[in-house]
């Protein structure tokens, strides 16, 4: 078998790009939706982080970890997709800057 | 005589009646609780000074509770009755109760006349509390009771800002006197652990040499009392002001009893006072300054009521110097004789001025005579008691303080010239205003309204003080002989046989002097105290030679210097730098709580990087 072998680098810098795309999106957007969606990317590059690491050391550890932040990705929607149907009942907007009233 | 306690007791229950029953009482039954306590006292404190005598003037000490037990210090709240507090207790009652009947019609028209009976017998029964105390704690209860009645008489017209202010002025300068008595008495307790008066008396004369430093000093500090209270230089200036009181307060307060507590207390304190001459000088010169300021001011007051005032504190003046030059007993019998005919002048010019619809001012009066004759008749007769015209009670006690006072070892002659000087003012002041509310020119009309009960009871305590005036002094003080070190007042020996005659002329001569310049125009007098170079001296006696304003720069202005400057608390300005500055971090932290999930989200990842650093070692 004659795979071609990724280096491990090039996978964990693609990791911390795809994260800081995804970290500039939930600082920069104001549009909860799109909040939303950066997150996702944020975990899908640290769950490719750990694929990657499980792939180099030959361990399933990395798999099963993403399996759990699959299912926390999952959950997380499904409640940041309530909390944004509320956002959007009481504001009419799903813009995150209204929802302050919390400031000191 | 078992019943002593009694004497203070009745009219505290009068005022405890009074009190409780808070203004709901009819007039009638308040008169009668109010001067029917009195009364009763009086006819008690007559009865137990007969069994007093009876048994041959012996000392008597009554234990009625045990007020204090510590470890260092047992306070016995007991009465104690000999001479001295026989003579206070009987003038106290006696002449307290003919001014309360006085007063049941002097304040008839009165709307307040209950809380006015409740504060008189309070008074009372707290005077009666301080001449009856065995224990200097007890006489320091009574002494401030009397103050605060002082207090709440003056102010009894509490809508006029003026008596108000007169009753605080009286209570503050009282106070610093007090300060002198509660330090005196420190020190007495410091150095022989007691503070029972007869114990600390046997103490002192056994342990303290004559002219000691401590008994000076604690002698000098009873003095700082006295003179507070009794209205001496340099603690004087309350008393005219006082005369805001009503009348029958200011007879019974501010010229019988309250303001010869101070002659009480050093008669009652003699063994330390001879122990300590330098105290005793000083006695002799507070009472010759007073004398002389007070007879002087008293000249040139046109409020008939502010003329009494200073020769009451001339008359107390009188008093001091006998007790100074060792005249003990004759002074005591003066503060007995003063009470009779300086009760009686108050009196007698309180029915003067209720006839004149509260007109106090001498220059309205005029002419009087004829019109008032029972107000006449007390006033001439108080006047020539207080002039000391012979035979007169006054002429009995001053002459025979003026008559010792020439005999004392060192300055005799100086004292008595200095001390018959002013009687000739005393002549002069009291002739003047005999002259001017009773003769001349009618100004204003006299209009009696009162009904016929109010004015029996104005008048009959007037004829009893009058007969007192001019008779008191035939009875003598003969019970103080076993007290005082003096043994009573008797002739004193190897005078010039000119001196009785020349110190009973003197006073004549004063009141020959206002006579002649009060006769009839009195234009000559007009001119004089209009003249350009009298007239400011006119105005520094009419204000008690300024002592209010010179007490008001020293005093009254720095402090209010210093509460001005104060305003803001400066202390409190080091505390409040300590919370302010907390302020100031709480509100910049309160800052980054903006609400904003994104600056949160951007902080957590700032931190988060942050720490990254230091995990990894860069930072």
């Amino acid at each position: 078998m004659n795979a071609i072998v990724i280096p491990i680098e090039h996978v964990l810098l693609l990791a911390a790009v795809l994260f800081s795309l995804g970290l500039f999106g939930v600082l920069a957007r104001r549009n909860a939706l799109f909040m939303l969606m950066s997150l996702e990317i944020m975990m899908n590059s640290v769950a490719l982080a750990f694929i990657a690491g499980g792939a180099r050391w030959g361990v399933a550890d990395g798999q099963v970890m993403f399996l759990l932040i699959l299912t926390l990705a999952a959950s997380e929607v499904a409640v940041g997709l309530g909390l944004l149907l509320q956002l959007a009942r009481r504001f009419g907007d799903i813009d995150i800057d209204a929802a302050s009233d919390l400031h000191g | 005589m078992n019943m002593l306690w009694l004497v203070p007791t009745l009219p505290f229950i009068g005022f405890l009646l009074l009190f409780v029953t808070g203004g709901k009482l009819g007039k009638g039954a308040v008169a009668a609780l109010g001067a029917g306590s009195m009364f009763l006292a009086a006819l008690l404190a007559f009865w137990i000074g007969m069994q007093f005598e009876h048994a041959g003037g012996v000392p008597f000490r009554l234990p009625v509770w045990q007020w204090i037990e510590t470890g260092g210090l047992t306070v016995q709240g007991a009465f104690y009755l000999d001479g001295l507090s026989l003579v206070m207790m009987g003038v106290i009652t006696g002449v307290g109760f003919l001014i309360h009947l006085f007063a049941t019609g002097y304040m008839a028209e009165e709307t307040d006349y209950s809380r006015f009976f409740a504060y008189m017998n309070l008074f009372v029964a707290a005077m009666l509390v301080l001449v009856l105390a065995d224990d200097l704690l007890v006489l320091y209860i009574g002494w401030e009771g009397v103050g605060l009645c002082s207090y709440l008489l003056i102010g009894y017209n509490h809508h006029i800002a003026d008596s108000v202010t007169a009753a605080r002025k009286a209570f503050v300068i009282t106070r610093i006197g007090d300060v002198g008595l509660a330090l005196g008495i420190f020190v007495l307790y410091r150095a022989f652990g007691t503070t029972q008066i007869s114990a600390l008396m046997a103490h002192a004369q056994a342990a303290w040499p004559s002219g000691s430093v401590i008994c000076s000093a604690a002698a000098l500090l009873f003095l700082v009392g006295a003179a507070g209270k009794s209205a001496q230089t340099p603690l004087q200036t309350w008393l005219p002001d006082a005369m805001a009181g009503p009348t029958p307060v200011s007879a019974l307060i501010h010229a019988a009893t309250m303001v010869t507590a101070g002659v009480y207390l050093i008669a009652r304190l003699h063994v330390l006072f001879m122990l300590a001459p330098d105290a005793r000088f000083a006695v002799t010169a507070v009472g010759l300054l007073t004398l002389f300021i007070a007879a002087f001011a008293a000249l040139v007051q046109t409020d008939i009521k502010r003329v009494l005032a200073y020769s009451t504190m001339s008359q107390i003046g009188y008093m001091f110097f006998a007790l100074g030059v060792g005249a003990w007993s004759a002074g005591v019998f003066h503060l007995m004789t003063h009470a009779f005919f300086k009760a009686l002048l108050f009196l007698s010019a309180g029915a003067l001025s209720l006839a004149l619809h509260h007109e106090q001012n001498l220059f309205r009066m005029g002419g009087l005579w004829r019109k008032l004759p029972l107000p006449f008749l007390g006033m001439a007769i108080g006047a020539a008691a207080l002039t000391a015209l012979p035979l007169t009670s006054g002429y009995f006690s001053k002459d025979a303080i003026l008559l010792h006072s020439f005999g004392v070892q060192e300055n005799g002659p100086i004292f008595w010239a200095v001390a018959s000087g002013a009687s000739f003012l005393t002549g002069l002041y009291s002739m003047r205003m005999m002259m001017l509310a009773f003769f001349g020119a009618t100004n204003t009309e006299p209009h009696d309204h009162s009904t016929a009960a109010a004015r029996l009871a104005m008048q009959v305590p007037i004829v009893i003080l009058a007969v007192l005036a001019l008779a008191g002094g035939w009875f003598g003080v003969a019970s103080l002989n076993t007290v005082l070190p003096d043994h009573g007042v008797h002739e004193a020996e190897g005078m010039p046989s000119w001196l009785p005659v020349v110190t009973a002329g003197i006073p004549i001569l004063g009141a020959l002097l206002g006579w002649l310049l009060y006769r009839d125009q009195r234009g000559f007098v007009t001119r004089v105290a209009n003249s350009s170079q009298i007239a400011p001296v006119k105005t520094l006696l009419a204000t008690g030679w300024g002592f209010d304003s010179i007490y008001d720069a020293l005093i009254s202005r720095p402090m209010m210097l210093v509460v001005r400057a104060n305003k803001n608390d400066l202390l409190d300005m080091l505390v409040r730098f300590g919370a302010g500055l907390m302020r100031l971090l709480h509100d910049l932290l309160a800052l980054s709580e903006n609400g904003q999930l994104r600056w949160y989200g951007a902080n957590m990842a700032l931190g988060t990087i942050v720490l990254l650093l230091f995990v990894v070692g860069v930072l």
